[in-house]
Formats: structure tokens, C-alpha cells, sequence
């Protein structure tokens, strides 16, 4: 289960407040509850001491002690009935103390006996006895020159305070598991379209933007979020259109006049009776044009990459084959300058892609490598598998890249000086061109750089699947 | 021979005329699709040049009906767009070439005559330039009698020269042939093939044979152009 999905944490919350709540005021109930029945207890035993000292100790003076303790014993039997019954004098004597009780709760001789007790004004004093064979709750009665006490043990009490107790704690967490689950389930089904809306969502990329997301018809926040998101998508397929309409309208204007332009020149270059200061104006021209061309198609390809629409193939090829038959191909640019190009391939590290693209970026960075590496010097092309990552690196030992460069060197038209690249010709855009084909077919590059000890870009690309 | 022209924009239209009638060939031009149209349904022609993007009737629409009319005459689309899948459906609807502008001249004369040709003449198994000797089927290099060691590139560069000889062939044009699309915008590494072929080509012998035509590109032989 993803313990970050909305639903998870929505319901662990609820469940962690209820249980909390719960739990709260569980304890308070029992709290109180022991508190109420506690003193309830004790008034019934001051009103019964009352009793004892109202119609005995008044005619104790007729009747004597004895008499007064048999009355107590015959009236009460406080043995049968669980009870303690005690009678002392002000002076401290006890008159009468009743037996062991048949329950066996409390044993009476451990009872301390009251002297100067703080009674009220009415001669009443309640008290809760702790003994180690079990409390006493007791109601005295001051009457006269005797103490009349009454008690009965916790027992009962605490009884019910323990069923109390046992149905709280089977009733709370079967009260928060039926709201949790009750909970999940509406949870789920609330979020339910969620997920449908982000499924659709991954699978509508630029090959199929007139696609929509479902419209939940709740009138709720989601329905509101899908129509957003869907009228998101509208807007994009009409910026992509708009951008696909202006490359092949941009084609056109510029590529018209620029083979007119090129025409022209080429008729009037070969003509064999120019002389030779106009021949060298005119071939001055045509290199101009030809760059001219060579930024408009690189600015093509570039708006074609970004409209998603030059990536025409995918198809599962070896990196290291692409990277070593191309590397052949170019082998004569580098020993024309005594570079030596070493390729260091692991064998069958296949990728899926556009392989025309992709071998766009291997001459791409193979050619800068021997561009910016003096004479003499070297250029290694390594292909590795780095987990389910294809990377290949174009390594030279030439002079490197300035540090505050390296940030821009995959921007448009940057140069890292005028210098020095104007004279190697191009505009600035093959590592944009790189950088452009790398995203549109999933892959990352990136450059690393010691100024005067050579650059190293870095190419990675998902393995192809599968075998 | 008598070739039909269409194209649009008019000074591109008169510039392949005027490059066309050079090499003594009869040629119409049409600026508009109806016009075009109006011409290829009248006359017969031996190759039509047909740019799609026409005001009134579009390219692929004549293209399409001139193929109802006429399976035989051979059809150079020229385009300013370079979508592949675009260049397919062409194909399949019966055009036999295609162009992508900004395209070089040379490279529209050249296609124009093996267009025209489609015969024995650029199939030939040795081509000769002067003394210089291509032999496609052995791929060996003779000159004045003397075998000449290539590497693979430098033969496929040489052969494409002495495919056209005294014709110049701008650098995109080489790397399109001899390298591929990828290679698109590294024309540098034309020049240092060409600079290699020369050491071993023309270096050793008094007449040189490789032709450079600043700004344009590398020849083989004298120029053929008027």
C-alpha cells in the first residue's frame, strides 16, 4: 500500500483523532463515574450510621451497651451483609466492631479508629479506607458521646468500574476499525477518479494531444479539475499547431529566397571570364549563404525538435556500434590533426531511438571534441552499461571549458568566445541541437570541465527493453 | 527535350530555366498550379520539375493528376519542407525525385540529367576523367596506367566527382552522397577528404585533376559550364 497516498494519510489521520478522542473520554468517564459512585456510596453509609446513632444510641441510656450491640448484630447483621459496623466512644473505647465479612473483602481489626475526626457540622465524616486486603468506603456519625461508623467494601463498585472499563476497551477499537474501513472505502471511491484522470493523463503526449481527459460529471472539485486540465490540453495542441504551422511556414520563406539567392551566385561564380578579385568576392558570397543555410536548417531542426515532430523512428540499436562506425567515418578529421581517437565500447549496450538522431549527436560532440583539442592531442569515446543507463562519454584532453561557462554551453547561439569558435565556423547551435535530441527521445546530457584539461560530455539513455 | 517547369516564387522559376536552357534543354515555366497544370495536360514533355507549394492548384494535386494521364514522364518534386513522411507519400503518388530547398544548382542539373538519362551512360562499369581511370566494379583507381591505393571513403568521394565530370559539387551535396544526413552542417570534413584524395590523386602527376570553385565546392576535370 503507498503509505503517501491521499487516501492513506486522510484515513490514519481519522483514525489516529477518533481513537485519541476515544481514549479521552474513556478515562474521563471512568474518572468520574468512580467518583460518583464512590460518593454515592458513602452517603448511603453516613445516612445508615445516622440511622444506627438515631434509633440506638438515643435509648442507650435506658437500654445500656450490651443491649445497644445485640440490636446492632440482630438489626444489621453486618457479617451476612458484608459490612463493617463500629462503635467507639469519644473517648477512643470501641464499644462494638463488627466480624469478618463472608465475602472476606476487608478484615475489620485493620480499620485505624477515628479520634479527634474532622466532622462537619451536621457530626457526619466519609472516608475511603485503603487496606491491603481491599478499601473500605466508610460513613461516620458523630452522636453524643459515641461514633457511629458504616462501611462496605469497594468491591462492587470497582466491579462495575472494571465492566465499564472491559466495554470500552472492546467497543473503541471496533468503533474506529468500522469508521476506518467505512472511511477507506468512500475515500477511495472520492479519489477514484483521480487516478483515471492522471492514467489518461501519462498516456496523452504530443503524438495524441486531441485526446481528452474523462470529465467526472460530480460537480465537484474534481469535475472542475478535469475540465481545467482538459482545456490545458486544448491550449497546448493549439501552441503546438501554431508551432508546427510556423516551421513549415518558415521553411518556406527562408529557404526559397536562400536557393534563389545561392542560384544566382553559383551561375555567376563559374562563369570562366570574371577576374579574379570578383570570383573571390562571389566565393566570399556563397560561404556567407552557405552559413546563412546552415543556421536556418539548424534553427529548423531545432523548432521541429521542440514541436515534437523530428524524432520519426523508434528502433532498438548498439550505442557502442552507432558511436565506433560513425567515429570511423569522421577518422580522417582527427588525423588530419594527429588526434587520436580511441573508442572503448562495452559490447551490446542496445538503446531505443531514433537512430539517424542519435548518430546527429555523436558527430555533433565527436567533431567539437577534435575542434577544440590542439594537434597532438586525444579523444576517447566510451559506451557503458551503468545500471538500466546506456552513457556515453565523449572525453578529449583539449583546452577545456572556462567554469562560469559551462552552465550556458547547451543554449542557443551561446559561444564561450567569439574567438575562437567563430573561426572553427558554426553558430553556436550543435550543442543545442544535441541537447534538443537528447530530450526528445528520453535521454540526458550533460558536460564536465577543467579549463586547459579537456571536457568531458556525458550522455545517458535508458537501455532498450527486454533481451 | 522539353522540360515543364512549375514553381511559384518567379525568380527561382527563371533562375532553373536559365540553368536548364544552359544545358540546351527546352524549357516551360509556370508559375501558379493552374497554369502548370493547364501546360503538362497540353504538352508532352520529357521531364516536369514540380514545386508542391502552388497557389491555385497544389503540387501534390498535379502530381497525382498528371500520373492518371501519364505513367511515363519522369517527376523532380522540389520542397521547401523536409518531412520524411511527407517525402514518402510523394513517392508512393509517382514522384521519382525530390529536392529539399535550399538545394544547389549543380545538384538539380545533375538529377535532372539522370533523370532524363535513366539509360547505359552513368551506368558505365570504368569512368574516365582525362588519364584517371574509375573502375565501379573492381573499385580500383588507374592513372596513366598507374594503380592508385584508396580508402573506402576516398573512393566513394572520387567516384562521385567522376560520376559528373567538369560538373562542381557543393560540399552538402558530397556529405549527402558520400557520408550521410547526420553529417548534415560538417563540411569541413569534406575538405579534408578532398585534400587527402589530391596527395595521392593529383599530387604525384603534372595535370592537376581536382577542381575547387570557392564557395561552391570540388569538381573532377575541366568545367563543362558555359
Amino acid at each position: 500500500m503507498n503509505t503517501r497516498s491521499l487516501s492513506f494519510r486522510l484515513v490514519t489521520w481519522y483514525a489516529g483523532v477518533l481513537t485519541l478522542v476515544f481514549v479521552v473520554l474513556g478515562s474521563l468517564t471512568l474518572i468520574f463515574l468512580r467518583h460518583y459512585l464512590e460518593s454515592a456510596v458513602l452517603d448511603t453509609q453516613a445516612r445508615r450510621a445516622r440511622q444506627i446513632a438515631d434509633t440506638l444510641i438515643a435509648s442507650v441510656d435506658r437500654t445500656g451497651d450490651d443491649v445497644m450491640t445485640r440490636q446492632v448484630e440482630e438489626l444489621y447483621s453486618p457479617v451476612v451483609n458484608d459490612r463493617f459496623i463500629r462503635i467507639t466512644t469519644a473517648s477512643g473505647s470501641v464499644l462494638y466492631v463488627s466480624g469478618a465479612p463472608h465475602d472476606g473483602t476487608f478484615v475489620p481489626a485493620d480499620i485505624p479508629t477515628l479520634s479527634a475526626a474532622p466532622f462537619s457540622r451536621e457530626g457526619v465524616f466519609e472516608r475511603k479506607v485503603e487496606l491491603p486486603s481491599g478499601s473500605v468506603l466508610i460513613g461516620a456519625v458523630a452522636s453524643g458521646h459515641y461514633v457511629v461508623e458504616v462501611g462496605v467494601s469497594t468491591a462492587r463498585t470497582e466491579e462495575t468500574l472494571r465492566q465499564v472499563l472491559l466495554l470500552l476497551a472492546v467497543g473503541l477499537p471496533v468503533g474506529v476499525l468500522i469508521a476506518v474501513s467505512g472511511g477507506f472505502v468512500l475515500v477511495r471511491r472520492a479519489l477514484n477518479p483521480v487516478n483515471q484522470i492522471a492514467h489518461k493523463a501519462e498516456d496523452i503526449s504530443q503524438h495524441n494531444l486531441s485526446e481528452r481527459l474523462p470529465v467526472v460529471h460530480s460537480g465537484d472539485e474534481l469535475e472542475h479539475l478535469s475540465v481545467s486540465l482538459n482545456n490545458m490540453i486544448a491550449r497546448l495542441e493549439d501552441a503546438i499547431q501554431t508551432s508546427k504551422q510556423f516551421v513549415a511556414d518558415a521553411s518556406h520563406e527562408l529557404r526559397t529566397p536562400l536557393t534563389v539567392l545561392r542560384g544566382e551566385l553559383e551561375t555567376l561564380a563559374q562563369d570562366a571570364l570574371l577576374k579574379a578579385h570578383t570570383r573571390e568576392s562571389l566565393g566570399s558570397l556563397l560561404e556567407e549563404v552557405d552559413r546563412l543555410a546552415e543556421v536556418v536548417e539548424s534553427l529548423l531542426a531545432l523548432s521541429k525538435l521542440d514541436a515534437g515532430e523530428a524524432i520519426t523512428e523508434r528502433v532498438r540499436f548498439d550505442l557502442g556500434e552507432l558511436v565506433s562506425t560513425t567515429a570511423e567515418q569522421m577518422n580522417l578529421l582527427a588525423e588530419d590533426k594527429g588526434i587520436g581517437v580511441e573508442c572503448d565500447a562495452e559490447p551490446a549496450v542496445f538503446v531505443e531511438g531514433d537512430r539517424s538522431r542519435m548518430k546527429q549527436v555523436v558527430v555533433n560532440l565527436l567533431d567539437n571534441a577534435i575542434k577544440y583539442t590542439p594537434n597532438g592531442g586525444n579523444v576517447v569515446l566510451r559506451i557503458a552499461r551503468e545500471g538500466d543507463t546506456a552513457v556515453l562519454e565523449v572525453v578529449d584532453n583539449g583546452i577545456g571549458i572556462p567554469t562560469e561557462a559551462l552552465p550556458h554551453m547547451f543554449k542557443r547561439f551561446f559561444r564561450v568566445d567569439d574567438s575562437r569558435s567563430r573561426e572553427q565556423g558554426g553558430a553556436g547551435l550543435g550543442l543545442s541541437i544535441v541537447k534538443s535530441i537528447c530530450a526528445a527521445q528520453g535521454a540526458e546530457v550533460d558536460v564536465t570541465s577543467r579549463p586547459g584539461g579537456g571536457s568531458c560530455f556525458r550522455v545517458r539513455q535508458p537501455l532498450a527493453r527486454g533481451v | 527535350m522539353r522540360i515543364l517547369i512549375v514553381e511559384d516564387e518567379k525568380k527561382l522559376c527563371e533562375l532553373i530555366g536559365r540553368a536548364l536552357k544552359a544545358e540546351r534543354f527546352a524549357v516551360d515555366e509556370a508559375t501558379d498550379g493552374h497554369q502548370g497544370w493547364a501546360l503538362a495536360d497540353s504538352y508532352e514533355y520529357d521531364l516536369i520539375i514540380l514545386d508542391l507549394m502552388l497557389p491555385g492548384m497544389g503540387g501534390a494535386e498535379i502530381l497525382r493528376r498528371i500520373r492518371l494521364k501519364n505513367q511515363q514522364v519522369p517527376i523532380l518534386i522540389l520542397t521547401a519542407r523536409d518531412a520524411t513522411e511527407e517525402k514518402v507519400q510523394n513517392f508512393e503518388a509517382g514522384a521519382d525525385d525530390y529536392l529539399t530547398k535550399p538545394f544547389a544548382f549543380a545538384e538539380l542539373v545533375i538529377r535532372v540529367k539522370a533523370l532524363l538519362r535513366r539509360g547505359p551512360v552513368t551506368r558505365a562499369s570504368v569512368l574516365r576523367v582525362g588519364d584517371l581511370e574509375v573502375d565501379r566494379l573492381s573499385q580500383h583507381v588507374k592513372r596513366a596506367g598507374k594503380k592508385i591505393e584508396l580508402t573506402p571513403k576516398e573512393y566513394a568521394l572520387l567516384e562521385y566527382l567522376a560520376s559528373n565530370p567538369g560538373r562542381v559539387f557543393s560540399r552538402t551535396m558530397i556529405i549527402e552522397h558520400v557520408w550521410d544526413q547526420s553529417f548534415e552542417g560538417l563540411t569541413n570534413i569534406v575538405d579534408v577528404y578532398v585534400r587527402h584524395l589530391r596527395s595521392k590523386v593529383d599530387d604525384p602527376f603534372p595535370t592537376k585533376l581536382i577542381r575547387t570553385v570557392r564557395g561552391v565546392g570540388y569538381g573532377l576535370g575541366e568545367s563543362t559550364d558555359a
